[in-house]
């Protein structure tokens, strides 16, 4: 009962950032809201999830969320993993530009060349 | 220092120069490729020594990298200015004092004679001078990998002395911002077909050099840098 009431509190803060939370989209705020609701309906209803694990031959609903838990954090840390490789290419082209257009040393005739 | 036999410096190769706190050696890698070659450009990774100062005042073009980004981007920064200044040729060479100019001038001798795209050195058909046991068990480990890799048999895959064509310059391209240039260059040469021969040179191993080497440690970060590199590709 107390860890009900302490997530379901969690989830109720979330909830006012993200209505708050004046960037984001309307849609992506409907999405995001409809997962905490759906997040404080199993917690109030152990027994959905139960059934769900069944489904999906798990022991305790408990446990599938864990499970589905690891999945989506590992797909989020390669889908972070290649944005932030993106992104340092895009530095990288930004550093090159800045490096090129500054070249120290060039006014010098070069040795042995009478040009 | 007696010039009156040496031959004339090279007008239209461009010797590309990465470094990164080398301040010790770049001065005097930069005079001694100047004696053979009238144009170096020197990319100073945004060290955080005189290296800049140091390859300014023994002849060189020194562009400077805002914020550090590695080894492989370096060149191809300096492969970028090379063309846009007209090379003929372009060719790699470190900062650290192990490789020798000389070397540079027959690997560019063999490319124009044979008609090829690009020449790489190789340290293990020349002479690895005071190699550590365990550097060179690295380096032919990771020869191994990387030939089962592209599909090629060199006998030295990382070694820093390149020589190229103005037009394999072109087509190549380093994504590998940092230590995996290396691999991904050898897959490039193989993608495109490219006319290639390996090419003794001596690498004299030194302490300064051997100091800041690629570490055993390095080869999963390179691992990994490949792989990511093949799923954005």
């Amino acid at each position: 009962m107390m860890i009900q009431v302490f997530l379901s509190v969690m989830l109720a803060g979330i909830a006012l950032l993200v209505g708050f939370q004046g960037t984001t989209s309307r849609l992506l705020k409907a999405v995001i809201l409809g997962v905490i609701a759906f997040g404080a309906f199993l917690l109030w209803t152990p027994e959905t999830t139960d059934r769900f694990a069944e489904a999906f031959g798990v022991g305790r609903g408990a446990d599938l969320l864990l499970y589905v838990w690891v999945v989506i954090t590992l797909a989020l840390i390669v889908f972070l993993y290649l944005k932030l490789t993106t992104l340092s290419r895009r530095i990288t082209q930004l550093t090159r530009a800045i490096a090129l257009a500054h070249p120290r040393g060039e006014q010098r005739p070069p040795e042995g060349s009478d040009r | 220092m007696p010039s009156t036999y040496a031959a004339e410096p090279e007008p239209d190769t461009w010797v590309v120069v990465a470094a990164f706190n080398e301040a010790p050696e770049v001065g005097r890698s930069v005079a001694g490729l100047r004696a053979l070659f009238s144009h170096v450009v020197v990319i100073d990774d945004a060290s955080g020594d005189e290296t800049g100062a140091e390859a300014l005042a023994a002849g060189a073009v020194v562009i400077r990298h805002p914020v550090n980004l590695g080894q492989g981007a370096a060149l191809q920064t300096g492969i970028d200015y090379a063309l846009c200044r007209g090379a003929a040729c372009v060719a790699t060479f470190d900062a650290d004092g192990q490789h020798h100019p000389g070397d540079l001038r027959r690997m560019l001798a063999v490319l124009r004679e044979k008609r090829l795209d690009i020449v790489l050195g190789s340290r293990f058909l020349g002479r690895a001078e005071g190699i550590p046991p365990s550097r060179r068990l690295l380096l032919k480990t990771a020869t191994f990998v990387t030939n089962l890799a592209a599909g090629v048999s060199l006998t030295d895959a990382h070694n820093g002395m390149r020589v190229m064509t103005a037009a394999t310059a072109r087509r190549l391209r380093i994504s590998q911002d940092r230590m995996a240039h290396a691999s991904e260059l050898i897959a490039q040469i193989r993608r495109l077909r490219l006319a290639m021969e390996e090419v003794p040179v001596t690498i004299s191993y030194t302490e300064y050099s051997t100091g800041k080497g690629q570490k055993m440690s390095n080869s999963l970060r390179i691992m990994l840098d490949l792989l990511t590199g093949w799923l954005l590709r």
